[in-house]
């Protein structure tokens, strides 16, 4: 088994999405970069904070919420670990499933062809 | 492909600096400027003495006369000795201009553990060393107790940090004004949060509660057995660096002296 022919949709035989298509899509990269960027600023220089920064505040935040009521013991910037983790996650979910939305649009036009 | 993806890192990048400059939160220039300079009515006078001369906590109290009569207002920082905001900004605090009233100021309240940048000086954590209906259980405390009841302040602001924010992270308390039941908590935590508080980092918006005078805090005892106003005020250092974390005391600190009519900002200018 190839890594190409790692992820088979549902209902079909075929190999849509491979894994390296989807580690080196763009949406993938994108997103990622979006997730630690702004956020790694604001971390880094208070001052750097900016609204694209809220969706990681957010995920950064209620994961150190979370943390903190069950380990109160770490210290928060060890919270980078999970907090990365979840990003490459989501990033790849994103760039998934907008391989999968390519190839499918690629099919259809390839149909009405 | 790579190209355009460097490109595209490139452009979030520049793109988030630009919209973390432009959305910072303004401050309040008016309110800082007040401070910073003397008013209309004329220059203050200082006189600074030292509190428990001759002790291991030997510190310095600045006693600042506006040129109007006014209410008395007590500022400490350094009760614990890491929390450096509250001492940077104490200090800072010594060389301001109130326009009526008293302005009394400890900057370095613990200053063995000041010092040596830890929350406990020698005797352990002074916030805990004013017990209701005793005598403060040290001797720093009770210099410090000796030189509050001698003044008789009207209002008392303690400054702290906190490595969390209350409410949220379960063990800490920063992002918080802690006060006395006739003091303005709430007008004081809604206008730091217009003045330092950015919309995207909702987290950290200001949560006023009034505090149970029976404690062993300062602040708790001023309230308690002086009937002054009282404030405790804590930063956090979740997400926020030591330049906002002073900007958000002072901002309190001028705040709480224009509250309780030592500052003058003028109207709306």
């Amino acid at each position: 088994m190839s890594d190409d022919d790692w992820l088979v949709l549902p209902g079909t035989d075929r190999t849509p999405v491979s894994i390296g298509r989807v580690v080196t899509s763009p949406a993938t990269i994108g997103t990622f970069v979006l997730l630690v960027v702004p956020f790694a600023l604001g971390w880094l220089k208070s001052a750097l904070f900016s609204p694209l920064a809220l969706p990681s505040y957010v995920l950064y935040g209620i994961g150190t919420a979370i943390g903190d009521a069950i380990a109160p013991r770490f210290d928060f910037w060890l919270y980078w670990i999970p907090f990365l983790a979840s990003c490459v996650g989501i990033s790849v979910t994103i760039g998934f499933g907008y391989e999968w939305w390519r190839e499918r649009a690629d099919d259809d036009s390839s149909e009405r062809l | 492909m790579r190209r355009r993806t460097i490109l595209a890192a490139g452009s979030a990048l520049a793109g988030t600096v630009a919209a973390g400059f432009v959305s910072q939160p303004s401050g309040d220039h008016r309110l800082l400027t007040a401070a910073r300079e003397p008013g209309d009515a004329g220059e203050t006078n200082t006189n600074t003495e030292r509190l428990l001369p001759g002790t291991v906590h030997e510190t310095r109290l600045h006693e600042i006369d506006a040129p109007r009569d006014g209410p008395t207002a007590m500022v400490f920082g350094g009760i614990h000795g890491d929390e450096r905001n509250g001492i940077a900004v104490a200090r800072e605090i010594t060389e301001w201009h109130p326009d009526a009233g008293t302005l009394v100021v400890v900057p370095e309240t613990d200053r063995v553990a000041v010092e040596n940048d830890e929350r406990e000086g020698v005797d352990g954590n002074l916030n805990r060393h004013f017990p209701a209906d005793r005598e403060p259980v040290s001797e720093l405390a009770r210099g410090i107790w000796d030189a509050v009841e001698t003044r008789d302040p009207d209002v008392v602001l303690d400054l702290h940090r906190s490595l969390g924010i209350y409410d949220f992270h379960r063990q800490y308390v920063g992002q918080a004004v802690f006060h006395s039941p006739d003091a303005h908590g709430d007008a004081l935590a809604d206008a730091l949060d217009d003045d330092s508080v950015p919309w995207y980092l909702p987290f950290h918006r200001f949560t006023a509660r009034e505090t149970d005078l029976s404690g062993p805090l300062l602040f708790q005892k001023a309230a308690r057995e002086l009937e002054a106003s009282t404030y405790l005020f804590e930063t956090t250092e979740f997400l926020l660096d030591q330049p906002t974390r002073n900007e958000m005391t002072r901002l309190a600190a001028a705040r709480v002296l224009e509250l309780h009519g030592l500052l003058e900002t003028g109207g709306d200018a």
